[in-house]
């Protein structure tokens, strides 16, 4: 056994544990595959000419983050585990990037839903200054997105899970606040429209999306390539004695 | 002092249980991780299961490496995991080694 083997053993042994301890590659794709879809949901809505509320559509949109978390394990469970376990070792600076990630959506669901209330409120009371339009509970249910918070910490072990679950609730969110838009919006059809937002919103909005898209197809070439160094790396073990 | 101006007894010095070739390749694996499983260790070793077996028991006599046995689900799993003692047993391995092999363009 000389230096080089050992080296090309450690190495070897080193991927493998950062492979296990991410479990990404399928799921990456996955995750901007589904956010492409996210992106045109509209499409379809209009294609199927349902409109969002009355439909059950946009709720399993939704619901779409906690989908892919399941899938995410599913994955890892059949793709990343046939060789046996390897922990890697500890990395803080890794760790301290992963937790980044995880706080920053936190906080942008927290300081979103926030902004929400406080809009609709004002706008509500601004309306209807005797404030009866708008229940308590109703406005409660702004709250519900922090429930895509609970699984973070336990299910996103790797940096690149914590984008893509990042960048797919934030598609959420925009989902969840045009869902609340439609069903309080007083239109015939309840369907919340985007001619009513200022250019400046519309333009942020555009960039938003195309920034997604963009993402999205890096995204499913990354994962797409991480698997497949995957594979590569399976194959460079040595067969079994 | 011999020819080359090595000491024999350096070279019998090296740690044994450390120079075999397959605990060397163990405890090389064990080092880049901190827990690894027993069927890891097996396909990337390329060793029996008796084998490497009987070569993790002797690192683990040494105080080289820790077994831990778990559970997954209702199935047992076998992993190991490299001391501070082997760790330290590895990098001065490496170093007694290093010392003892030719300066590059001296025979």
């Amino acid at each position: 056994m000389t230096t080089t083997d050992l080296e090309a053993l450690a190495t070897l042994t080193r991927n493998y544990a950062v492979f296990q301890a991410r479990k990404s590659g399928l799921a990456t794709a996955l995750g901007g595959l589904m956010a492409v879809l996210f992106l045109t949901a509209p499409m379809y809505v209009d294609a199927l000419g349902v409109r969002p509320m009355g439909h059950y559509l946009l709720e399993y949109l939704l619901l779409a983050p906690f989908a892919w978390l399941v899938l995410k394990t599913l994955l890892g469970r059949v793709l990343y585990r046939d060789l046996g376990e390897v922990k890697a070792s500890p990395d803080a600076a890794y760790e301290r990037r992963r937790w980044f990630w995880i706080l920053g959506l936190a906080l942008f669901i927290g300081v979103f839903l926030s902004l929400c209330i406080l809009g609709f409120a004002s706008g509500f009371l601004r309306a209807n200054p005797a404030g009866a339009c708008l229940t308590m509970p109703s406005l409660a249910a702004l709250w519900l997105p922090l429930l895509y918070l609970a699984p973070t910490p336990w299910m996103l072990r790797g940096i690149e899970e914590a984008r893509v679950y990042a960048v797919l609730v934030g598609e959420c969110m925009l989902w969840f606040l045009a869902s609340f838009l439609a069903f309080w919006s007083a239109r015939p059809y309840r369907q919340s429209s985007m001619e009513t937002a200022s250019t400046v919103v519309q333009i942020v909005l555009v960039i938003l999306l195309l920034g997604i898209l963009v993402w999205s197809a890096l995204a499913m070439v990354r994962g797409w390539k991480e698997h497949r160094e995957y594979l590569a790396l399976l194959r460079a073990l040595p067969r079994e004695a | 002092m011999g020819k080359t101006g090595t000491n024999p007894k350096a070279i019998l010095d090296l740690d044994r249980i450390v120079h075999e070739p397959a605990r060397l390749a163990i405890l090389t694996v064990l080092a880049s991780a901190e827990e690894v499983a027993f069927l890891f260790l097996q396909r990337v070793t390329g060793l029996s299961k008796g084998n490497l077996s009987s070569h993790t028991q002797k690192l683990e006599g040494a105080g080289y490496l820790e077994t831990v046995k778990a559970f997954q689900g209702r199935i047992p799993v076998t992993s190991f995991r490299i001391t501070e003692d082997g760790r330290t047993a590895l990098r001065a391995y490496h170093q007694q080694l290093r010392a003892l092999l030719p300066k590059e363009g001296k025979p």
